[in-house]
């Protein structure tokens, strides 16, 4: 081609226009476009709130963690059984998780944005019926997901939002575990999903969540940190506070388990942040706690029972080497066997940490992980239950802890010797954190998947309850 | 398609305060030929731009000497001035060398004038003037990196490709801010293809471009900006959207300047005073804990500053401090003579000057010792401001004279606080620039997914950037962290046990010995003298636990265990193989003092930047040979013309390097 011929005319003339795909957790929100393989958008559920020269203020987003403002406090629109409880914060919050790195804030007049400027001698199209307000989402279909146990209403107000606030097209509202299998590649799956608020266990068969053996317990992430918190009030030769980083100026190099030695920071009384937001600060060093430190015990036996050749379990932890950390303030200790006695009672109920001020009650056996799974199966068909079993999915953020599908995999043998038991986590750290968006992805933009989307016209036609019927 | 050649390559860096571009790969890659600055004018006619400010003027028409006509478009001569002439000034004093454009450019428009007026006719006109150095009624599109005037925007892109003028078949690379959401980059390809009619274009995450100018797969890019600052983690030339931080507020350039006048502005400092400050070569940041020269020494950097600081701190200034004392002397050396500076070599000329201020002022320096600057409690630095000269009654439509008035003003330890916690308590419990910016970085890292490439990410920080100009910037960041985030090998060591299975570490081959002095190799201070070996051990991953059951190895993923970062911090070392680059990094040049970027957009003038600030560019180059010449689309580098007309805008971010 010669350089200086110029380019025929032929120009794009579709309007193709990607989904939404948001997956709200209780930690954090997921949001992109469908057809990607990870989400572009991912937000804390956390805002802050705080109010500057007599204006409340919120604000959103991976900020929260850096800079600290005035009189700040830390809120969640999420309940912890991942209900929504404040509809109207989940809505700017969902809002900003989509506008921030997705859709732009305000997209410009299309008007004026010079993509529209009518060449001399052409007429200009028809502009008629073109809205002046635009909405954030008028162009986008949206995909919502839902945790299984969402109740009629909490489901009537999401399509609310998604088409009277947000003026989305079409709407369409899915199960997170139903997502998850599909994200692994099957339609019918026992999912396991370990997230910061909840564990879950969802049957799937054949894209449909059998409602019967859906079950769920407060033993998630939140969970094994305020284990490890009990942990660190207990821990000798002193109790370990936790200092985020915010409160610190410098610190010194101290020998393990030697006071701390750091350069304290103090704001004013009336500018300093409030205790949620160190909460939520400390929540940060204890995550990281747990990537670190905090390991499973392997199975097959609980830790507290007798090993296989006599020797106890808790001797052959003590054996192994121990881990060393660094608090944020200097501080540095090895933790021995106690790194695995945080996360035993997710299996072994026995095993808590007690801790009088915890914010969880002592877990009952019932709530475990292996019981879970089995009140799950026990809800569903039996014909269907080795199938599930050949097709566990693991998912959620907490199940990256350090060998725990190691150890469901022992739990999982040990209650069904008969049938194969086949666990498939993913090993990408993505995939298993966003597997319900991954699988919201992988459908929103699948083509069959268009006469499902619930359009506007049918919205506006029957009402939010039309979400009951269509999005089973 | 035919392939790309190197020639035709066109590179657009847009960023809020100056625009890069450039037309065509050099053999060995070069700084940006051209820089505009990121603003338009409005024109009459509403919804159309103009690059510079037209001032309206009426007046007779006499003959054709003495009067005034610009034509509208004048960009045409700026386009013929030699893109090397600032390489040409190299020798030149620094701190002049992009001044001299503006009274060139004047005497541009009173040569056409002359043109203009050759008709000779006593009539009422109306004539239209370019104002260059004029800014009053600029709209600047981009603010923190984020476009807020889309119309505006896209006469930018114009006015620079317009100017650049490239033949049809000129792919394009554009450096997109990462503020830039997706819909925004959607926006911008469906501007550029239909537009300029490119066969390919490309979009390219800035922090992936600095990595390609370096040469790393795996680096922390920390972009200090004019008012906000991003801070990216790209893994293996990927870049981490999640914790990224984008456009963090309050944290850029101007930070320290605010910061500066906090300080001063009781002292009779101006804005543009302090910015020049800050660009001066007394303005420096110390690492964390460094004592303040002078009777502050036992005062710490991060203690509280102003307060103790003001009775030591003599500011001199208001007055213009004069060398010799005479007021003949300071006429002499405030005005700057435009005529001889377009008439004669400029450069030439503006070194002689230099030179005999030198002297002048060599002769009665008093000093006896020259103590780095860092040292010293007090220091001066050149304050430099244009006064456009009343026109003489005898030409009243003249091109406009400006006169330079230079000043010395001496600072105290004032200079060393521009990035400590502001005074005046805004919304934000920001803890100074660096510390903020320390903390980002962390955050960033840490929210990573593959925890076993953070380790990597502190060990290769990428600070870019012209906010990060100011002298010791790197140097004090990254003390910031250690003493705030790195982690000590202490006595963990011995009272846990040594996996067994850990790797012998090699030994260091003579290309691995760091080189001494170099400002990246801050250890921990807790660190000297520990057996590496010992902190391998303790740092890296555990053994497996003994008991571990065999399980299905396809379906299943173990994670492995790693550990906490970072032990310690380092920044990664410039490229050596592009000498453009790397004369300028070497040569520590003072920092020029022209006012703002007042100056016309036009052909870099070489001199100011001190080189690897502008990475994103060379990186850019890097890309665009890689991309459009050497892969010609094998690797779907970049976005066509077909591709477009098939899939639209959207499919841009399928391409998104």
């Amino acid at each position: 081609m010669n350089p200086s011929v110029p380019p025929s005319a032929a120009e794009y003339g579709g309007d193709e226009v990607s989904a939404i795909v948001l997956d709200p957790g209780f930690s954090s929100t997921r949001a992109g476009f469908a057809g990607e393989d990870t989400p572009k958008s991912l937000i804390p559920t956390y805002y802050g709130k705080y109010s500057f020269e007599d204006q409340d203020k919120i604000i959103f987003g991976d900020d929260v963690f850096v800079t600290p403002r005035p009189g700040l406090s830390i809120g969640n629109p999420m309940g912890r059984d991942g209900i929504v409880e404040d509809w109207d914060m989940a809505e700017k919050l969902w809002e900003y998780s989509f506008t921030s790195r997705l859709t732009g804030a305000k997209p410009g007049n299309p008007l004026h944005n010079g993509l529209n400027d009518v060449p001399d001698g052409e007429l200009p199209t028809e502009m008629e019926g073109l809205e002046t307000d635009e909405k954030p989402l008028a162009d986008s279909p949206l995909l919502m997901s839902e945790c299984s146990w969402n109740p009629t209403k909490a489901r009537e107000k999401t399509i609310e939002i998604a088409m009277e606030k947000w003026g989305a097209p079409a709407f369409y509202l899915a199960r997170n575990g139903v997502l998850a299998a599909f994200a692994a590649g099957k339609a019918s799956a026992l999912v396991i999903d370990i997230g910061a608020s909840n564990i879950s266990i969802t049957p799937v068969h054949d894209g449909m969540v059998l409602k019967r053996g859906v079950q769920h317990s407060p033993l998630g992430g939140d969970y094994i940190s305020s284990q490890v918190r009990a942990l660190f009030k207990s821990n000798t030769p002193q109790p370990i506070t936790i200092t985020p980083h915010y409160l610190i100026s410098s610190k010194t190099a101290v020998d393990a388990g030697q006071p701390p030695q750091a350069k304290y920071k103090t704001f004013p009384p009336d500018r300093t942040p409030d205790a949620s937001y160190r909460s939520l600060l400390e929540e940060r060093t204890l995550s990281e706690f747990k990537e670190c430190v905090v390991q499973v015990w392997p199975g097959p036996t609980k830790l507290s029972a007798p090993g296989p050749n006599g020797v106890p379990n808790e001797e052959m932890a003590r054996s192994s080497p121990g881990r060393p950390f660094e608090f944020p303030d200097g501080y540095n200790q090895v933790f021995g066997v106690d790194r695995y006695r945080v996360v035993e009672s997710l299996f072994d109920a026995k095993a808590a940490i007690p801790d009088p001020d915890s914010l969880f009650p002592a877990p009952t056996q019932a709530q475990t992980v292996s019981e879970l799974v089995k009140a799950a199966l026990n809800g569903v068909d039996v014909d269907l239950r080795p199938h599930l079993l050949a097709n566990v999915v693991v998912t959620g953020a907490s199940s990256l802890l350090y060998g725990f599908t190691d150890r469901l995999n022992q739990e999982l043998m040990q209650l069904y010797p008969g049938p194969r038991v086949r666990i498939s986590a993913p090993g990408n750290t993505s995939e298993r954190r966003f597997s319900s968006w991954i699988g919201g992805s992988i459908l929103a933009s699948l083509g069959t998947f268009h006469q499902m989307w619930i359009s506007k016209k049918e919205f506006d036609e029957h009402g939010p309850n039309i979400v009951e019927k269509r999005c089973k | 398609m035919p392939p790309f050649k190197d020639e035709h390559v066109l590179i657009i860096a847009p960023g809020s305060q100056v625009t890069l571009a450039q037309l065509g790969l050099p053999e060995s890659f070069t700084p940006a030929r051209w820089r505009f600055p990121s603003r338009m004018f409005p024109s009459e006619k509403k919804g159309e731009y103009e690059p510079y400010k037209i001032h309206e003027r009426r007046q007779e028409v006499k003959s054709a000497n003495g009067s005034t006509a610009a034509k509208e478009q004048e960009d045409v001569e700026m386009k013929d001035q030699p893109p090397q002439e600032g390489t040409a000034n190299a020798d030149a004093p620094k701190t002049e060398s992009t001044d001299e454009t503006k009274p060139e450019a004047a005497e541009n428009a009173g040569e056409e004038g002359k043109e203009g007026g050759e008709n000779g006719q006593t009539v009422q006109e109306i004539f239209y003037e370019e104002d260059i150095a004029s800014e009053e009624g600029a709209i600047w599109p981009m603010q923190k990196g984020r476009i807020v005037d889309w119309e505006c925007f896209f006469a930018l892109l114009t006015h620079v490709y317009n100017t650049l003028s490239p033949p049809f078949h000129t792919p394009i690379m554009l450096v997109a801010e990462p503020v830039w959401s997706l819909r925004d980059r959607e926006a911008i390809t469906q501007f550029v293809f239909e537009k300029f009619k490119t066969p390919a274009f490309c979009l390219m995450d800035s922090a992936a471009a600095v990595c390609y100018g370096y040469g790393v797969q795996t680096a922390t890019v920390i972009d200090v900006g004019k008012d906000k600052v991003d801070v990216t983690a790209v893994t293996d030339f990927q870049v981490n959207e999640h914790g990224r931080g984008v456009a963090l507020e309050g944290c850029g350039g101007d930070y320290m300047t605010d910061r500066l006048l906090e300080l001063l502005g009781s002292k009779g400092f101006s804005r543009e005073m302090c910015e020049q400050l800050k660009r001066s070569n007394i303005t420096e940041l110390l690492p964390a804990g460094t004592p303040l020269p002078g009777a502050a020494a036992t005062a710490r950097q991060n203690g509280p500053p102003a307060g103790s600081n003001t009775q030591l701190g003599g500011v001199e200034n208001g007055q213009p401090k004069n060398a010799n004392g005479t007021a003949e002397n300071e006429e002499d050396e405030g005005v700057l003579d435009v005529a001889a500076i377009v008439s004669g070599n400029t450069s030439e000329f503006l070194a002689a000057r230099e030179k005999d201020k030198g002297t002048k002022k060599g002769a009665d320096a008093a000093k006896p010792v020259r103590l780095p600057n860092s040292k010293k409690e007090k220091a001066t630095f050149q304050h430099q401001e244009f006064v456009k000269l009343e026109p003489e009654k005898d030409a009243p439509s003249g091109p406009s004279r400006f006169m330079r008035q230079t000043r010395d003003i001496e600072v105290s330890v004032e200079r060393f606080l521009s990035a400590t916690p502001m005074q005046k308590k805004g919304e934000r419990l920001s803890s100074g620039l660096l510390e903020d910016i320390a903390t980002q970085i962390h955050h960033t890292i840490l929210a990573v997914p593959d925890a076993t490439k953070r380790s990597d990410l502190w060990d290769s920080l990428i600070i870019v950037g012209n906010g990060s100009k100011v002298k010791g910037f790197t140097q004090a960041l990254i003390s910031t962290i250690t003493q705030k985030f790195v982690l000590s090998p202490s006595g963990t060591i011995f009272t846990s046990e040594i996996p067994s299975n850990f790797s012998t570490p090699l030994p260091t081959g003579g290309t691995n010995t760091p080189v001494p002095g170099f400002p990246g190799q801050m250890h921990h201070p807790g660190s000297q003298g520990v057996n590496p070996l010992l902190v391998a051990a303790t740092h890296s991953g555990n053994p497996m636990p003994p008991g571990t059951p065999s399980i299905d190895p396809l379906s299943h993923h173990r994670s492995t265990g790693h550990s906490q970062t970072p032990t310690s911090v380092r920044t990664v070392k410039p490229p050596e193989y592009f000498p453009e680059w790397k004369e300028q990094t070497a040569t520590q040049q003072p920092p020029q003092n022209q006012p703002g970027l007042n100056g016309p957009g036009g052909p870099a003038s070489g001199g100011g930047h001190r080189g690897m600030e502008e990475a994103v560019f060379l990186g850019a180059q890097v890309a665009s040979k890689v991309v459009f010449v050497i892969d010609q689309g094998i690797s779907k580098g970049f976005m066509s013309r077909v591709e477009y007309n098939e899939n639209g805008p959207s499919a841009i971010h399928e391409y998104v390097m």
